[in-house]
Protein backbone atom coordinates (compact mmCIF):
# COMPACT_ATOMS: atom_id res chain seq x y z
CA UNK A 1 0.00 0.00 0.00
CA UNK A 2 1.39 3.23 -1.04
CA UNK A 3 0.68 6.28 1.56
CA UNK A 4 -0.10 9.98 1.13
CA UNK A 5 0.59 11.85 4.03
CA UNK A 6 -1.63 15.13 4.99
CA UNK A 7 0.24 15.82 8.10
CA UNK A 8 3.59 15.98 8.51
CA UNK A 9 6.27 18.61 9.70
CA UNK A 10 9.65 19.62 9.39
CA UNK A 11 11.81 21.76 12.47
CA UNK A 12 12.11 21.52 15.63
CA UNK A 13 8.86 21.50 18.15
CA UNK A 14 10.10 23.08 21.71
CA UNK A 15 8.02 21.50 23.81
CA UNK A 16 8.48 17.96 23.56
CA UNK A 17 11.38 15.21 22.97
CA UNK A 18 9.70 14.60 19.02
CA UNK A 19 12.74 14.20 16.55
CA UNK A 20 13.41 17.27 14.69
CA UNK A 21 13.24 16.27 10.38
CA UNK A 22 15.13 18.17 8.12
CA UNK A 23 13.11 17.22 4.33
CA UNK A 24 15.75 14.60 3.93
CA UNK A 25 15.37 12.77 7.59
CA UNK A 26 11.60 13.47 7.32
CA UNK A 27 11.86 11.77 3.59
CA UNK A 28 14.08 8.55 5.10
CA UNK A 29 12.13 8.34 8.33
CA UNK A 30 8.80 8.00 6.36
CA UNK A 31 10.11 5.78 3.47
CA UNK A 32 10.10 2.15 5.76
CA UNK A 33 6.25 3.01 6.51
CA UNK A 34 5.24 3.24 2.90
CA UNK A 35 4.63 6.83 2.78
CA UNK A 36 5.43 7.59 -0.64
CA UNK A 37 4.47 11.35 -0.75
CA UNK A 38 3.46 13.79 1.99
CA UNK A 39 2.46 16.87 2.50
CA UNK A 40 5.17 18.89 4.82
CA UNK A 41 5.22 22.03 6.72
CA UNK A 42 7.72 23.58 8.30
CA UNK A 43 7.02 23.84 12.09
CA UNK A 44 9.46 27.19 13.02
CA UNK A 45 6.46 28.73 11.13
CA UNK A 46 4.33 27.99 14.17
CA UNK A 47 5.99 30.06 17.05
CA UNK A 48 8.21 32.57 14.72
CA UNK A 49 6.75 36.28 14.32
CA UNK A 50 6.41 35.42 10.65
CA UNK A 51 5.76 32.78 8.97
CA UNK A 52 7.79 34.20 5.65
CA UNK A 53 12.01 32.13 6.90
CA UNK A 54 10.63 29.30 7.23
CA UNK A 55 8.19 28.70 4.21
CA UNK A 56 11.42 29.92 2.66
CA UNK A 57 13.56 27.55 3.42
CA UNK A 58 11.02 24.95 3.20
CA UNK A 59 10.78 25.65 -0.30
CA UNK A 60 14.49 25.65 -0.68
CA UNK A 61 15.35 22.88 1.12
CA UNK A 62 12.41 20.35 -0.54
CA UNK A 63 13.45 21.27 -4.12
CA UNK A 64 14.34 18.11 -5.88
CA UNK A 65 12.61 15.70 -2.88
CA UNK A 66 9.94 14.56 -5.14
CA UNK A 67 8.18 12.68 -2.04
CA UNK A 68 8.02 15.67 -0.06
CA UNK A 69 5.02 18.56 -1.17
CA UNK A 70 5.60 21.72 0.45
CA UNK A 71 2.48 23.25 2.21
CA UNK A 72 3.37 27.16 3.47
CA UNK A 73 2.11 28.28 6.38
CA UNK A 74 0.19 31.66 5.58
CA UNK A 75 -0.85 33.97 8.78
CA UNK A 76 -3.83 35.80 7.69
CA UNK A 77 -3.12 37.97 10.82
CA UNK A 78 -0.50 39.66 9.39
CA UNK A 79 -0.47 42.65 7.53
CA UNK A 80 2.05 41.06 4.62
CA UNK A 81 -0.20 37.87 4.03
CA UNK A 82 -0.74 38.95 0.15
CA UNK A 83 2.89 39.45 -0.66
CA UNK A 84 3.59 36.33 1.43
CA UNK A 85 1.17 33.82 -0.50
CA UNK A 86 2.15 35.87 -3.63
CA UNK A 87 5.78 34.73 -2.55
CA UNK A 88 5.17 30.97 -2.06
CA UNK A 89 2.70 30.27 -4.60
CA UNK A 90 4.48 31.47 -7.32
CA UNK A 91 6.74 27.95 -6.59
CA UNK A 92 4.34 25.74 -8.89
CA UNK A 93 4.84 22.96 -6.38
CA UNK A 94 2.85 24.98 -4.04
CA UNK A 95 -1.06 23.98 -4.40
CA UNK A 96 -2.38 24.38 -0.95
CA UNK A 97 -1.51 26.32 1.98
CA UNK A 98 -2.46 25.59 6.10
CA UNK A 99 -3.44 27.93 8.65
CA UNK A 100 -3.34 27.89 12.30
CA UNK A 101 -5.87 29.95 13.43
CA UNK A 102 -5.65 28.96 17.28
CA UNK A 103 -1.62 29.74 17.59
CA UNK A 104 -1.84 32.80 15.33
CA UNK A 105 -4.58 34.09 17.24
CA UNK A 106 -7.32 34.69 14.71
CA UNK A 107 -10.81 33.14 14.26
CA UNK A 108 -11.66 31.61 11.10
CA UNK A 109 -14.73 34.05 10.87
CA UNK A 110 -12.28 36.82 10.88
CA UNK A 111 -12.70 39.23 7.88
CA UNK A 112 -8.79 38.39 6.78
CA UNK A 113 -9.69 34.61 7.26
CA UNK A 114 -12.63 35.46 4.49
CA UNK A 115 -10.26 37.54 2.30
CA UNK A 116 -7.36 34.80 2.34
CA UNK A 117 -10.22 32.28 0.92
CA UNK A 118 -11.36 34.64 -1.78
CA UNK A 119 -7.66 34.79 -3.09
CA UNK A 120 -7.15 31.08 -2.61
CA UNK A 121 -9.83 30.38 -4.68
CA UNK A 122 -8.91 33.35 -7.46
CA UNK A 123 -5.75 31.40 -7.16
CA UNK A 124 -6.81 28.07 -7.34
CA UNK A 125 -5.19 26.70 -4.19
CA UNK A 126 -6.43 24.55 -1.63
CA UNK A 127 -6.52 25.49 2.17
CA UNK A 128 -5.54 23.02 5.28
CA UNK A 129 -7.10 24.30 8.59
CA UNK A 130 -4.53 22.78 11.01
CA UNK A 131 -7.59 22.38 14.11
CA UNK A 132 -4.58 21.67 16.63
CA UNK A 133 -1.08 20.17 17.05
CA UNK A 134 -0.93 18.82 20.45
CA UNK A 135 -4.16 17.32 22.53
CA UNK A 136 -5.01 20.89 24.59
CA UNK A 137 -4.56 18.64 27.88
CA UNK A 138 -0.93 18.08 26.90
CA UNK A 139 0.06 21.72 26.02
CA UNK A 140 3.02 23.18 27.57
CA UNK A 141 1.59 24.62 30.77
CA UNK A 142 2.59 28.60 29.72
CA UNK A 143 0.58 28.19 26.66
CA UNK A 144 -3.63 28.87 26.72
CA UNK A 145 -4.79 27.13 23.21
CA UNK A 146 -7.72 25.41 21.92
CA UNK A 147 -8.45 23.50 18.86
CA UNK A 148 -10.36 25.32 16.26
CA UNK A 149 -14.50 25.56 17.11
CA UNK A 150 -15.96 22.96 15.07
CA UNK A 151 -18.89 25.85 14.84
CA UNK A 152 -16.24 28.06 12.99
CA UNK A 153 -15.18 25.96 10.84
CA UNK A 154 -18.96 24.61 9.98
CA UNK A 155 -19.63 28.64 9.20
CA UNK A 156 -16.41 29.12 7.15
CA UNK A 157 -17.27 25.98 5.35
CA UNK A 158 -20.65 27.33 4.46
CA UNK A 159 -19.41 30.76 3.23
CA UNK A 160 -16.74 29.25 1.26
CA UNK A 161 -18.43 26.50 -0.95
CA UNK A 162 -16.08 26.67 -3.44
CA UNK A 163 -12.79 26.87 -1.55
CA UNK A 164 -11.35 23.52 -1.10
CA UNK A 165 -10.85 22.48 2.26
CA UNK A 166 -8.86 19.86 4.08
CA UNK A 167 -8.93 20.02 7.85
CA UNK A 168 -6.20 18.40 9.83
CA UNK A 169 -5.78 17.38 13.53
CA UNK A 170 -10.57 17.02 13.91
CA UNK A 171 -11.40 14.66 17.28
CA UNK A 172 -13.68 11.68 16.08
CA UNK A 173 -16.88 14.01 18.02
CA UNK A 174 -15.57 16.94 15.85
CA UNK A 175 -15.57 14.83 12.60
CA UNK A 176 -19.04 13.37 13.38
CA UNK A 177 -20.42 17.02 13.60
CA UNK A 178 -18.91 18.31 10.48
CA UNK A 179 -18.62 15.61 7.94
CA UNK A 180 -22.19 14.98 7.37
CA UNK A 181 -23.01 18.53 7.04
CA UNK A 182 -19.71 19.36 4.75
CA UNK A 183 -19.51 16.37 2.33
CA UNK A 184 -16.71 18.29 0.04
CA UNK A 185 -14.85 18.83 3.17
CA UNK A 186 -11.90 16.41 3.60
CA UNK A 187 -10.11 15.57 7.49
CA UNK A 188 -7.35 13.41 8.52
CA UNK A 189 -7.42 10.48 10.47
CA UNK A 190 -4.38 12.18 12.66
CA UNK A 191 -6.73 13.00 15.86
CA UNK A 192 -9.56 10.29 15.17
CA UNK A 193 -9.42 7.34 16.93
CA UNK A 194 -12.01 4.67 18.10
CA UNK A 195 -11.54 0.97 18.20
CA UNK A 196 -11.51 0.00 14.62
CA UNK A 197 -11.38 3.45 13.87
CA UNK A 198 -11.67 3.62 10.33
CA UNK A 199 -15.13 1.21 10.34
CA UNK A 200 -16.71 3.92 13.19
CA UNK A 201 -15.55 6.76 11.33
CA UNK A 202 -17.54 5.57 8.14
CA UNK A 203 -20.43 5.59 10.03
CA UNK A 204 -20.30 9.42 9.24
CA UNK A 205 -18.23 10.30 7.12
CA UNK A 206 -18.27 9.37 3.66
CA UNK A 207 -15.04 7.11 2.22
CA UNK A 208 -14.46 10.15 -0.21
CA UNK A 209 -14.16 12.33 2.95
CA UNK A 210 -10.44 10.65 4.64
CA UNK A 211 -7.24 11.01 4.64
CA UNK A 212 -4.29 9.69 5.90
CA UNK A 213 -2.41 11.66 8.16
CA UNK A 214 0.19 10.72 10.28
CA UNK A 215 1.07 13.80 12.16
CA UNK A 216 4.78 12.97 12.09
CA UNK A 217 6.97 13.72 14.23
CA UNK A 218 4.12 14.99 16.92
CA UNK A 219 2.92 11.13 16.73
CA UNK A 220 4.36 7.68 15.59
CA UNK A 221 4.50 7.12 12.31
CA UNK A 222 3.13 3.43 12.71
CA UNK A 223 0.68 3.71 15.45
CA UNK A 224 -0.86 6.13 12.89
CA UNK A 225 -0.41 4.37 10.05
CA UNK A 226 -1.76 1.30 11.67
CA UNK A 227 -5.29 2.80 11.58
CA UNK A 228 -5.33 2.52 8.31
CA UNK A 229 -3.20 -0.63 7.92
CA UNK A 230 -5.09 -2.99 10.30
CA UNK A 231 -8.37 -1.29 9.13
CA UNK A 232 -11.35 -3.96 8.53
CA UNK A 233 -12.21 -2.40 5.05
CA UNK A 234 -12.74 -2.84 1.65
CA UNK A 235 -9.16 -2.91 0.30
CA UNK A 236 -10.69 -0.17 -1.98
CA UNK A 237 -12.08 2.28 0.48
CA UNK A 238 -8.42 1.57 2.35
CA UNK A 239 -6.15 2.46 -1.28
CA UNK A 240 -8.62 5.93 -1.13
CA UNK A 241 -7.97 6.56 2.20
CA UNK A 242 -4.63 5.91 2.24
CA UNK A 243 -3.55 7.90 -0.39
CA UNK A 244 -6.13 7.90 -3.56
CA UNK A 245 -7.98 10.59 -1.87
CA UNK A 246 -5.25 13.28 -0.92
CA UNK A 247 -3.93 12.98 -4.51
CA UNK A 248 -7.58 13.87 -5.77
CA UNK A 249 -7.38 16.86 -3.45
CA UNK A 250 -4.05 17.64 -4.14
CA UNK A 251 -3.11 16.41 -7.99
CA UNK B 1 -22.42 -1.68 9.55
CA UNK B 2 -21.90 -5.48 10.61
CA UNK B 3 -19.18 -5.50 13.45
CA UNK B 4 -18.55 -9.68 11.86
CA UNK B 5 -15.09 -9.96 10.31
CA UNK B 6 -14.80 -11.53 6.77
CA UNK B 7 -11.76 -14.23 6.15
CA UNK B 8 -9.75 -11.11 4.22
CA UNK B 9 -9.58 -9.39 7.47
CA UNK B 10 -9.00 -12.09 9.72
CA UNK B 11 -5.79 -12.79 7.13
CA UNK B 12 -4.88 -9.64 7.12
CA UNK B 13 -4.76 -9.50 11.15
CA UNK B 14 -2.79 -12.21 10.85
CA UNK B 15 -0.21 -11.19 8.48
CA UNK B 16 -0.08 -7.80 11.27
CA UNK B 17 0.52 -10.13 14.04
CA UNK B 18 3.80 -11.88 12.31
CA UNK B 19 4.47 -8.22 11.83
CA UNK B 20 4.25 -7.47 15.07
CA UNK B 21 6.62 -10.68 15.91
CA UNK B 22 5.09 -11.01 19.26
CA UNK B 23 2.57 -11.45 21.83
CA UNK B 24 0.33 -9.17 23.91
CA UNK B 25 -1.48 -9.17 26.88
CA UNK B 26 -3.66 -5.62 27.33
CA UNK B 27 -4.23 -4.65 30.81
CA UNK B 28 -6.25 -1.66 30.15
CA UNK B 29 -9.53 -2.22 28.36
CA UNK B 30 -13.19 -1.42 29.13
CA UNK B 31 -15.21 -4.04 26.38
CA UNK B 32 -18.33 -3.13 27.81
CA UNK B 33 -18.73 0.31 27.46
CA UNK B 34 -22.40 1.66 27.23
CA UNK B 35 -20.93 4.79 25.34
CA UNK B 36 -20.44 2.89 22.48
CA UNK B 37 -24.14 1.59 22.44
CA UNK B 38 -23.19 -1.75 22.07
CA UNK B 39 -23.37 -2.97 25.89
CA UNK B 40 -22.59 -6.95 26.65
CA UNK B 41 -23.37 -7.61 22.82
CA UNK B 42 -20.35 -5.04 21.55
CA UNK B 43 -17.73 -7.57 23.93
CA UNK B 44 -17.61 -10.33 21.68
CA UNK B 45 -16.55 -8.52 18.18
CA UNK B 46 -14.02 -6.52 20.55
CA UNK B 47 -12.64 -9.21 21.71
CA UNK B 48 -12.49 -11.35 18.15
CA UNK B 49 -10.58 -8.08 16.91
CA UNK B 50 -8.10 -8.23 20.05
CA UNK B 51 -7.21 -11.79 18.96
CA UNK B 52 -6.86 -10.36 15.61
CA UNK B 53 -4.23 -8.21 16.46
CA UNK B 54 -2.12 -11.25 18.87
CA UNK B 55 -3.56 -10.13 21.98
CA UNK B 56 -3.88 -13.33 24.01
CA UNK B 57 -5.26 -11.25 27.09
CA UNK B 58 -7.19 -8.65 28.29
CA UNK B 59 -7.97 -6.94 31.73
CA UNK B 60 -11.84 -5.90 31.74
CA UNK B 61 -11.48 -2.74 33.79
CA UNK B 62 -15.55 -2.22 33.27
CA UNK B 63 -17.88 0.45 31.83
CA UNK B 64 -16.38 3.33 34.22
CA UNK B 65 -18.49 6.38 32.02
CA UNK B 66 -21.88 5.11 32.23
CA UNK B 67 -23.10 6.59 35.59
CA UNK B 68 -20.79 9.50 36.17
CA UNK B 69 -17.84 10.08 38.14
CA UNK B 70 -19.61 9.00 41.03
CA UNK B 71 -21.59 5.88 40.84
CA UNK B 72 -23.41 4.29 43.35
CA UNK B 73 -22.98 0.87 45.24
CA UNK B 74 -25.57 -0.47 42.89
CA UNK B 75 -24.60 0.75 39.88
CA UNK B 76 -21.11 -0.32 40.66
CA UNK B 77 -22.66 -3.59 41.62
CA UNK B 78 -23.94 -3.72 38.05
CA UNK B 79 -20.81 -2.95 36.24
CA UNK B 80 -19.11 -5.87 37.68
CA UNK B 81 -21.63 -8.29 37.24
CA UNK B 82 -20.92 -7.32 33.44
CA UNK B 83 -17.49 -7.76 34.43
CA UNK B 84 -18.40 -11.00 35.69
CA UNK B 85 -20.29 -12.40 32.75
CA UNK B 86 -17.62 -11.59 30.46
CA UNK B 87 -14.62 -13.25 32.07
CA UNK B 88 -17.48 -16.41 32.40
CA UNK B 89 -17.92 -16.09 28.71
CA UNK B 90 -14.49 -15.86 28.20
CA UNK B 91 -12.05 -17.35 30.85
CA UNK B 92 -9.37 -18.40 29.64
CA UNK B 93 -9.00 -14.62 27.89
CA UNK B 94 -10.25 -12.26 30.21
CA UNK B 95 -9.14 -10.79 33.70
CA UNK B 96 -11.60 -9.05 35.72
CA UNK B 97 -10.70 -5.82 37.95
CA UNK B 98 -13.13 -4.98 40.38
CA UNK B 99 -14.50 -1.04 39.93
CA UNK B 100 -14.72 0.64 42.91
CA UNK B 101 -16.18 4.05 44.32
CA UNK B 102 -14.05 4.88 47.32
CA UNK B 103 -16.48 7.74 48.52
CA UNK B 104 -19.09 5.38 49.12
CA UNK B 105 -17.47 4.02 52.33
CA UNK B 106 -15.53 1.47 54.03
CA UNK B 107 -18.42 -1.51 54.18
CA UNK B 108 -19.54 -0.91 50.71
CA UNK B 109 -15.95 -0.93 49.45
CA UNK B 110 -15.49 -4.03 51.71
CA UNK B 111 -18.40 -5.77 50.37
CA UNK B 112 -18.31 -4.91 46.79
CA UNK B 113 -14.43 -6.38 46.50
CA UNK B 114 -15.31 -9.54 48.45
CA UNK B 115 -17.86 -10.16 46.09
CA UNK B 116 -15.60 -9.47 43.04
CA UNK B 117 -12.84 -12.00 44.64
CA UNK B 118 -15.31 -14.74 45.23
CA UNK B 119 -15.59 -14.56 41.25
CA UNK B 120 -12.23 -14.69 40.57
CA UNK B 121 -11.60 -11.11 40.01
CA UNK B 122 -7.43 -9.99 40.49
CA UNK B 123 -7.72 -6.89 40.49
CA UNK B 124 -9.33 -2.96 41.66
CA UNK B 125 -10.23 -0.55 39.19
CA UNK B 126 -10.79 3.28 40.30
CA UNK B 127 -11.34 6.16 38.26
CA UNK B 128 -12.25 9.58 39.12
CA UNK B 129 -14.58 9.52 42.24
CA UNK B 130 -11.98 10.72 44.46
CA UNK B 131 -8.50 12.27 44.26
CA UNK B 132 -6.17 8.81 45.01
CA UNK B 133 -4.29 10.82 48.00
CA UNK B 134 -7.46 11.11 50.08
CA UNK B 135 -8.56 9.48 53.06
CA UNK B 136 -11.25 7.12 51.51
CA UNK B 137 -8.45 5.44 49.78
CA UNK B 138 -7.16 3.71 53.13
CA UNK B 139 -10.22 0.63 52.69
CA UNK B 140 -9.81 0.28 49.23
CA UNK B 141 -5.97 -0.38 49.71
CA UNK B 142 -6.56 -2.56 52.85
CA UNK B 143 -8.55 -5.14 50.33
CA UNK B 144 -5.63 -4.80 48.04
CA UNK B 145 -2.79 -5.94 50.44
CA UNK B 146 -5.05 -7.92 51.97
CA UNK B 147 -6.57 -9.99 48.92
CA UNK B 148 -3.01 -9.81 46.87
CA UNK B 149 -4.77 -7.43 44.45
CA UNK B 150 -3.69 -4.91 41.73
CA UNK B 151 -4.95 -1.84 41.74
CA UNK B 152 -5.28 0.21 38.41
CA UNK B 153 -5.72 3.78 39.19
CA UNK B 154 -6.74 6.86 36.40
CA UNK B 155 -4.36 9.33 36.56
CA UNK B 156 -3.57 12.36 33.89
CA UNK B 157 -1.35 15.12 34.42
CA UNK B 158 -4.11 17.49 35.33
CA UNK B 159 -1.66 21.02 35.49
CA UNK B 160 -4.03 22.69 33.12
CA UNK B 161 -7.44 21.42 33.90
CA UNK B 162 -7.73 21.92 37.56
CA UNK B 163 -10.45 19.15 38.99
CA UNK B 164 -7.61 17.50 41.16
CA UNK B 165 -10.53 17.64 43.86
CA UNK B 166 -11.54 14.34 42.54
CA UNK B 167 -9.16 13.69 38.98
CA UNK B 168 -5.78 11.97 40.23
CA UNK B 169 -2.51 13.21 38.79
CA UNK B 170 0.80 11.23 38.67
CA UNK B 171 2.20 12.74 42.07
CA UNK B 172 -0.92 11.52 43.28
CA UNK B 173 -0.14 8.34 42.53
CA UNK B 174 2.92 8.78 43.63
CA UNK B 175 1.45 9.47 47.26
CA UNK B 176 -0.89 6.48 46.77
CA UNK B 177 2.10 4.44 46.14
CA UNK B 178 4.21 5.57 48.51
CA UNK B 179 1.60 5.51 51.67
CA UNK B 180 0.88 1.70 50.55
CA UNK B 181 4.35 0.41 49.32
CA UNK B 182 3.12 -2.99 50.00
CA UNK B 183 0.41 -2.84 46.87
CA UNK B 184 1.40 -3.13 43.38
CA UNK B 185 0.13 -0.37 41.35
CA UNK B 186 -0.68 0.07 38.02
CA UNK B 187 -0.87 3.87 36.99
CA UNK B 188 -2.57 4.47 33.83
CA UNK B 189 -2.27 6.44 30.76
CA UNK B 190 0.95 7.04 30.35
CA UNK B 191 0.80 9.22 27.32
CA UNK B 192 -2.27 11.79 29.86
CA UNK B 193 0.33 11.65 32.43
CA UNK B 194 3.15 12.37 30.16
CA UNK B 195 7.05 13.12 31.14
CA UNK B 196 6.09 15.25 34.14
CA UNK B 197 4.08 11.90 35.63
CA UNK B 198 7.04 8.89 34.67
CA UNK B 199 9.18 11.71 36.72
CA UNK B 200 7.08 11.80 39.88
CA UNK B 201 6.78 7.77 40.03
CA UNK B 202 9.80 7.52 39.50
CA UNK B 203 10.93 6.73 43.06
CA UNK B 204 8.09 3.93 43.56
CA UNK B 205 9.05 0.67 42.96
CA UNK B 206 5.75 -0.75 43.44
CA UNK B 207 4.43 1.11 40.64
CA UNK B 208 4.12 0.33 36.86
CA UNK B 209 2.24 2.75 34.15
CA UNK B 210 0.37 1.53 31.18
CA UNK B 211 1.50 2.88 27.98
CA UNK B 212 -2.69 4.16 26.78
CA UNK B 213 -4.04 7.36 26.82
CA UNK B 214 -4.74 9.89 24.40
CA UNK B 215 -2.96 10.05 20.99
CA UNK B 216 0.21 7.91 20.23
CA UNK B 217 2.45 10.86 21.20
CA UNK B 218 6.03 10.42 19.83
CA UNK B 219 8.90 9.53 22.71
CA UNK B 220 6.94 8.97 25.79
CA UNK B 221 7.70 5.04 26.26
CA UNK B 222 11.21 5.22 25.58
CA UNK B 223 11.54 8.41 27.93
CA UNK B 224 9.49 6.07 30.32
CA UNK B 225 11.69 2.88 30.07
CA UNK B 226 14.56 5.02 30.48
CA UNK B 227 14.00 6.49 33.85
CA UNK B 228 11.64 3.64 35.13
CA UNK B 229 13.43 0.58 33.48
CA UNK B 230 11.98 -1.83 31.16
CA UNK B 231 9.82 -3.98 33.32
CA UNK B 232 7.58 -0.72 34.66
CA UNK B 233 5.98 -0.04 31.67
CA UNK B 234 3.09 -2.30 30.58
CA UNK B 235 1.11 -2.03 27.47
CA UNK B 236 -2.75 -0.90 27.30
CA UNK B 237 -4.49 0.05 24.60
CA UNK B 238 -8.18 1.81 26.60
CA UNK B 239 -10.51 0.20 24.26
CA UNK B 240 -12.98 0.83 22.75
CA UNK B 241 -11.94 4.60 23.51
CA UNK B 242 -8.44 3.62 21.18
CA UNK B 243 -7.72 1.73 18.82
CA UNK B 244 -5.80 -1.90 19.45
CA UNK B 245 -3.59 -1.59 15.84
CA UNK B 246 -2.43 1.68 17.02
CA UNK B 247 -1.71 0.92 21.02
CA UNK B 248 0.04 -1.27 20.05
CA UNK B 249 1.70 0.53 17.17
CA UNK B 250 3.18 2.51 20.34
CA UNK B 251 5.33 0.02 21.39
CA UNK B 252 5.80 -1.87 17.99
CA UNK B 253 7.04 1.26 16.59
CA UNK B 254 9.15 2.85 19.32
CA UNK B 255 13.06 3.14 18.67
CA UNK B 256 12.83 0.04 21.71
CA UNK B 257 14.58 -3.02 20.83
CA UNK B 258 12.90 -6.25 20.73
CA UNK B 259 13.25 -7.73 24.47
CA UNK B 260 12.30 -4.51 25.47
CA UNK B 261 9.19 -4.50 23.69
CA UNK B 262 8.08 -7.96 24.92
CA UNK B 263 8.48 -6.98 27.94
CA UNK B 264 6.05 -4.19 27.66
CA UNK B 265 3.55 -6.10 25.36
CA UNK B 266 3.73 -9.51 27.77
CA UNK B 267 6.08 -10.51 30.28
CA UNK B 268 5.27 -7.17 32.54
CA UNK B 269 1.96 -8.20 32.50
CA UNK B 270 1.86 -11.83 32.65
CA UNK B 271 4.28 -11.53 35.82
CA UNK B 272 2.42 -8.62 37.84
CA UNK B 273 -1.36 -10.89 37.10
CA UNK B 274 0.45 -14.05 37.95
CA UNK B 275 -1.10 -15.24 34.77
CA UNK B 276 0.55 -19.02 33.29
Amino acid sequence: MNYFDANTWVGRWPFSFQPAHTPRTLVAHLRPHGVRRALVSPLDAVLAPSPGPANRDLLRTTRGLAALVPVPIINPGLADWREELAVVAADSRVRAVRVLPNYHSYRLRSRAMHALAAELTRRRLALIVQVRLVDERHEFHAMRLKGVPPTDLDRFLKQHPKLRVLACGLTRNELFKLAPEHPHLLADLSFVEWHDTLRDALTKASPRQLVFGSHTPFFITAASRAKVSTAAIRPRTMAAIAGGNLARFHP
Amino acid sequence: MSLRYPSRTVAKAKRNLAEIFMRAIDVHTHPILREDRRGRTGAGPLLARARAHGIEHVVALGDVLVHGRSPTAAQIRRINDDTAWLVAQHPEFVTGFCYLNPTLGEHAVRHEVERCVARGFRGLKLEIANNARDACMRPVMAAAEHHGLVVLQHAWSMTKIRQRRYHTDPEDVATLARRFPNVRIIMAHLTGCGVRGVLAVKACANLVVDTSGAAPEEGLVEFAVEHLGANRVLYGSDVPVRDFGVALARVTGSRLDDATKRKILRENARALLRLP
